[in-house]
């Protein structure tokens, strides 16, 4: 059995067999099985300038260059491993850089609340085996998380829910639109399709204060009521309710606070990165923030998240690890990473490699090289490599830290 | 009807309707009929059709399964991939694959009009023949 490194649901169950060079995999969602079946596709080759050459020469220019720089900001690192995590934090940390990774974006926010105690948070163990109400906030688990709603949440039997999802369950979808999670809403169900998460969140407010909500008047004391027939429901929160909540995390913490009062709800966030909370835990521990860190300055900021960095041309090099900010950032924004020292350590061809001045090609955590993430609710899940390969991350973090 | 119930249920073959095939003035009407039973071809012994396009890996449907959750309570049951020898479903190479229609409820004599995995399908990748 291997584990997939394809979401933050981190799936342990996958079966992976090699016969006459042919790949079969067993039990992974369309997403997770890509990654193992197309492993040898698109693969980064090392180059300096965007000329191909031998790795030591690659990997030689992108010391060069963190040695040279007086500003490196660190990006990415949410698809590797703790242990690589934990030695560009260590890189970071010993050159007095900045360091970030897509969660600042993402739902590092969440991550820190949960990590500080303010948001109260159960595993998908627990949600197996004794949550009856589970939302699903501003998050379609069909496409992001394909086995979300199978393997933890609504469809598994449990302990405590023997009598599967028809009878010991009641799911609760909240979103813009009528996403393909939210056709699941049929028996012993609720959507809600909302404008303004602050609206559902008085609308929630007014029902737990006894007075009649100002939308859906039946569906929400209907869902309050459904949580307090049981001791244990959960929220998945997603980037939906993130940027619905407009930074509004106080109104948030407070209704959870007050639904606590009346049952228990726990929140784990529903974000897609494999080991996104496994870096914004590392940098807990180490900093007592989750992101957007500067060693130099000693703080976290919002200055300091990597497209800000980029905006107010903050960085003279950049050290990107398994992310691919020309894809995914502002083109406004990310478009200065041509003008910067770039270092892309990647497995795959991406947009920001093509315009890198160093590629180093690594191995795929979680296929080609083992370790330790993190999955969304905390827990850590151990990798084994089902290919070999002898450069990965680790590798290449520890030959970048000789020189700091 | 009770003829193209055995047709649909593949007890008798369209086929065996030799009018149908002798006769030239039922030209339009069989091949209208050939086109109908055009989807059998693609079902499974129970009427099941999988479109893997459209599947994602969901795995939905292994997990409802109420006879997979008889026969494999610790694996399939609480949301693992199948540990049984022969599933009725598996997910193979991120889609879902009918390994064993044989272990069905809708299948044989005595079956059962089971849709769970259907129902439980958003994106419509399992179908029946009935609809």
């Amino acid at each position: 059995m291997f584990t997939c490194p394809g979401c933050s649901c981190l799936c342990d169950d996958i079966v992976v067999k090699t016969e006459d060079g042919k790949i079969s995999v067993r039990n992974a969602c369309r997403r997770g099985a890509g990654i193992f079946l197309n492993h040898n596709l698109s693969r980064a080759k090392p180059k300096v300038n965007g000329k191909e050459t031998d790795f030591d020469d690659a990997l030689e220019k992108a010391r060069e260059l963190i040695q040279q720089s007086k500003s490196l900001a660190i990006y990415g690192l949410d698809t590797t491993t703790l242990e690589a995590q934990k030695l560009a934090i260590e890189l970071a940390e010993k050159k007095e850089a900045f360091i970030d990774d897509n969660s600042s974006f993402c739902l590092g926010d969440f991550v820190e609340m949960i990590l500080k105690g303010e948001l109260p948070t159960a595993t998908f163990d627990d949600v197996r085996d004794y949550a009856y109400v589970i939302v699903y906030w501003g998050v379609d688990p069909y496409h992001s998380l394909s086995r979300h709603l199978s393997r933890f949440s609504y469809y598994p039997r449990g302990k405590k829910r023997q009598r599967g999802y028809e009878e010991d369950r009641f799911l609760v979808v909240i979103d813009v639109r009528r996403t393909h999670t939210a056709m699941l809403c049929k028996k012993n169900a609720k959507f809600f399709q909302v404008r303004d998460d602050l609206e559902l969140i008085n609308a929630f407010n007014q029902v737990l204060d006894g007075k009649a909500p100002s939308i859906f008047p039946q569906d929400i004391p209907r869902v309050v009521k459904e949580m307090e027939k049981s001791d244990f429901n959960v929220i998945f929160g997603g980037l939906g309710l993130k940027y619905g909540l407009k930074g509004n995390y106080d109104m948030f913490k407070e209704f959870m606070g007050k639904l606590n009062a009346r049952t228990n709800v726990y929140f784990i966030p529903a974000g897609c990165h494999p080991n996104m909370r496994g870096f914004n835990e590392l940098m807990f521990e180490k900093t007592g923030s989750v992101n957007k860190y500067s060693f130099k300055d000693g703080k976290s900021s919002n200055d300091f998240a990597f497209y800000n960095l980029l905006k107010n041309d903050l960085i003279d090099t950049a050290l990107v690890i398994g992310t691919d900010p020309l894809n995914s950032l502002p083109f406004e924004y990310a478009k200065k990473l041509a003008k910067i020292n770039t270092i892309v350590v990647d497995p795959r061809v991406s947009f920001t490699s093509e315009i890198a001045d160093v590629v180093l090609p690594s191995a795929i955590s979680g296929v080609e090289s083992g370790g330790t993430m993190v999955r969304a609710d905390g827990v850590r899940v151990e990798l084994k490599p089902v290919f070999e390969r002898e450069i990965n991350d680790e590798f290449i973090l520890k030959k970048l830290l000789e020189v700091v | 009807m009770a003829f193209a119930f055995k047709v649909v249920n593949r007890e008798k073959k369209i086929e065996e309707c030799t009018p149908l095939f002798e006769e030239d003035k039922y030209k339009k009407q069989r091949e209208e009929l050939l086109k109908l039973l055009e989807p059998l071809k693609e079902a499974t012994e129970t009427g099941l059709i999988v479109d893997e396009d459209k599947c994602v890996g969901c795995a939905n449907c292994i997990v409802v399964c109420p006879v997979h959750v008889a026969e494999d309570p610790n694996g399939a049951g609480i949301g693992r991939g199948p540990t049984i020898e022969n599933p009725i479903l598996r997910l193979e190479n991120g889609v879902v694959k009918v390994v064993n229609m044989h272990l069905c409820r809708r299948y044989g004599k005595n079956r059962i009009l089971c849709v769970a995995c259907r129902e439980n399908c958003p994106s419509d990748a399992i179908s029946f023949l009935e609809g």
